[in-house]
């Protein structure tokens, strides 16, 4: 018996919209952002919601847009499709992104933006469509493959693929998306482990 | 009789030629653009304003211009009494387009370097209209999305007669300079105005002195020469006034948190730590990829 949620669970991506808007409202309050940003100095003295908040805030309206459109469309797709664990997927994927940046990148005294969360997001979409069938199966492998292997080119040249928001005075960290993809594998095969891909509304 | 009447008429021809040549070498040339005649133009309704608290959200984004001069004026005001003016070319003569764009690049430069500045935007003249008040820039922070702009004025004399002493109005009121024969004297000032809240946020004056001493053959070229050698040490002057007048505007912003407000976005913070931020940012790959999926998630559903 397939326990899978169906394809088209008509739904409002409510922790998608949720999201978003919060990206939003702290980009338009900047006060609000710098007590959210990932601020290396202020994680050691305390301040460790910013291992997690630092994917919220945005540098620009152009970083936030981009990053904001990818996160619609994968958290849409993913909140339609009713797969569960999102918020824990999206609380685990930062805590990692966070995590990651404050011990591998002790150079990086700012971090900000969403990608690396969208990557989490994806990987866990694409992995969760391995399980489904004909052509939406084929089209997450090939995203999933087109992702990681994204990801080990960016790691291995150390440097990124052209950023669509090139006029910023950040420097682009790949090793976000690549902690993003590493949670959502972590959290699938936790799930396939524990046999906890049953749809909520099944 | 005859042979007199001729050296009468040779003696009179002398002298009006003496004359003409007194009148061609003598007077002043003034070239001058107001700030205050751009923003507060003389018309039947004066604009009124009542400036606000600005709020600045740094990094800011800063445009750069030359004001006009003030409508159906003409920017040339000369006593001379023959027609002899030292630059060619008619209008706004003192400054040429290329060389206004220059003096801009000049004091861009100088504001590039301070971490508060996002960006500079040099605005050519032709955006901006005689008389044109807040009015016309608001058109110009809508169009190339300012925060700050720097208006630019001059005020150019050069003296080919008597010793005079001339007076510039300034934003500030009147600065009174002593001036000699063949002298050029030259005043650069820039005003930095908040386009939003409509408050001038501090000014700078730049001024120059280029003695003359030229011989009447070559006075015209040597005018030309002093004129532009009279704007670059007057830009030199007004772009160190600008870092002391900076300076003190910064303690102002301390001391006075009541009349102006100064938000730091993330983005200057991180800009501020010495090039140790980094973003996490979708790239065109990545963008692809999801746009893909989206694609694909749309075209099932629709068959289904």
């Amino acid at each position: 018996m397939d326990q899978r949620p169906s394809l088209i669970a008509s739904r409002l991506p409510v922790l998608t919209l949720a999201i978003g808007a919060f990206a939003l409202i702290i980009f338009l309050f900047p006060k609000l952002g710098n007590l959210l940003i990932y601020d290396r100095a202020a994680i050691i003295h305390g301040e460790i919601w910013r291992l997690l908040s630092g994917n919220l805030v945005h540098f620009s309206l152009a970083h936030l847009l981009y990053n904001l459109f990818a996160w619609l469309i994968a958290g849409a797709i993913i909140e339609f499709h009713g797969y569960r664990f999102f918020l824990l997927l999206c609380l685990s994927s930062s805590l990692l992104i966070g995590t990651t940046l404050f011990i591998l990148k002790p150079e990086l005294y700012f971090y900000a933006g969403l990608s690396g969360m969208v990557s989490a997001v994806v990987t866990y979409l694409c992995l969760q469509g391995l399980g489904e069938k004909g052509v939406w199966r084929w089209l997450c492998a090939a995203t999933l493959a087109g992702m990681i292997a994204k990801s080990v080119i960016e790691m291995g040249s150390g440097s990124s693929f052209m950023l669509l928001v090139s006029k910023e005075n950040f420097v682009p960290v790949p090793l976000s998306h690549l902690a993003g993809i590493i949670a959502a594998l972590l959290l699938y095969f936790y799930e396939l482990h524990h046999h906890y891909r049953v749809p909520k509304d099944k | 009789m005859k042979h007199s009447s001729i050296s009468i008429f040779i003696a009179v021809i002398m002298l009006l030629y003496a004359a003409l040549l007194s009148g061609c070498a003598s007077g002043t040339n003034k070239h001058a653009t107001s700030v205050v005649d751009y923003l507060f133009p003389n018309t039947k309704n004066p604009v009124v304003v009542t400036p606000g608290i600005p709020v600045l959200s740094l990094p800011l984004r800063v445009g750069i211009a030359f004001v006009p001069a003030a409508a159906g004026r003409d920017v040339r005001q000369s006593r001379t009494s023959t027609g002899f003016t030292p630059f060619q070319g008619g209008g706004d003569l003192a400054l040429t387009e290329k060389r206004k764009t220059d003096l801009m690049q000049e004091v861009a430069k100088n504001f590039k370097k301070h971490p508060f500045v996002k960006n500079i935007e040099i605005i050519p003249s032709a955006y901006l209209t005689p008389g044109g008040s807040f009015a016309n820039l608001d058109q110009i922070q809508n169009m190339l999305e300012l925060d700050v702009i720097v208006l630019l004025s001059y005020d150019q004399v050069q003296f080919t007669d008597i010793t005079l002493s001339i007076t510039y109005w300034t934003m500030s009121g009147p600065l009174v300079i002593p001036a000699q024969d063949n002298d050029t004297h030259t005043m650069l000032d820039a005003v930095v105005y908040d386009i939003k809240s409509r408050k001038m946020l501090f000014r700078a004056p730049g001024t120059s002195l280029v003695k003359g001493s030229s011989m009447l053959v070559d006075q015209s070229q040597e005018l030309r020469t002093d004129s532009d050698r009279g704007f670059s040490e007057a830009a030199q002057s007004m772009i160190a006034n600008l870092d002391v007048q900076l300076a003190l505007f910064k303690e102002k912003l301390k001391e006075r948190p009541e009349e102006y407000k100064v938000v730091r976005t993330p983005a200057y913070v991180a800009s501020r730590s010495g090039g140790g931020g980094g973003g996490g940012s979708v790239d065109n790959i990545m963008l692809l990829l999801f746009i893909g999926l989206g694609v694909g998630f749309l075209w099932i559903k629709g068959r289904r």
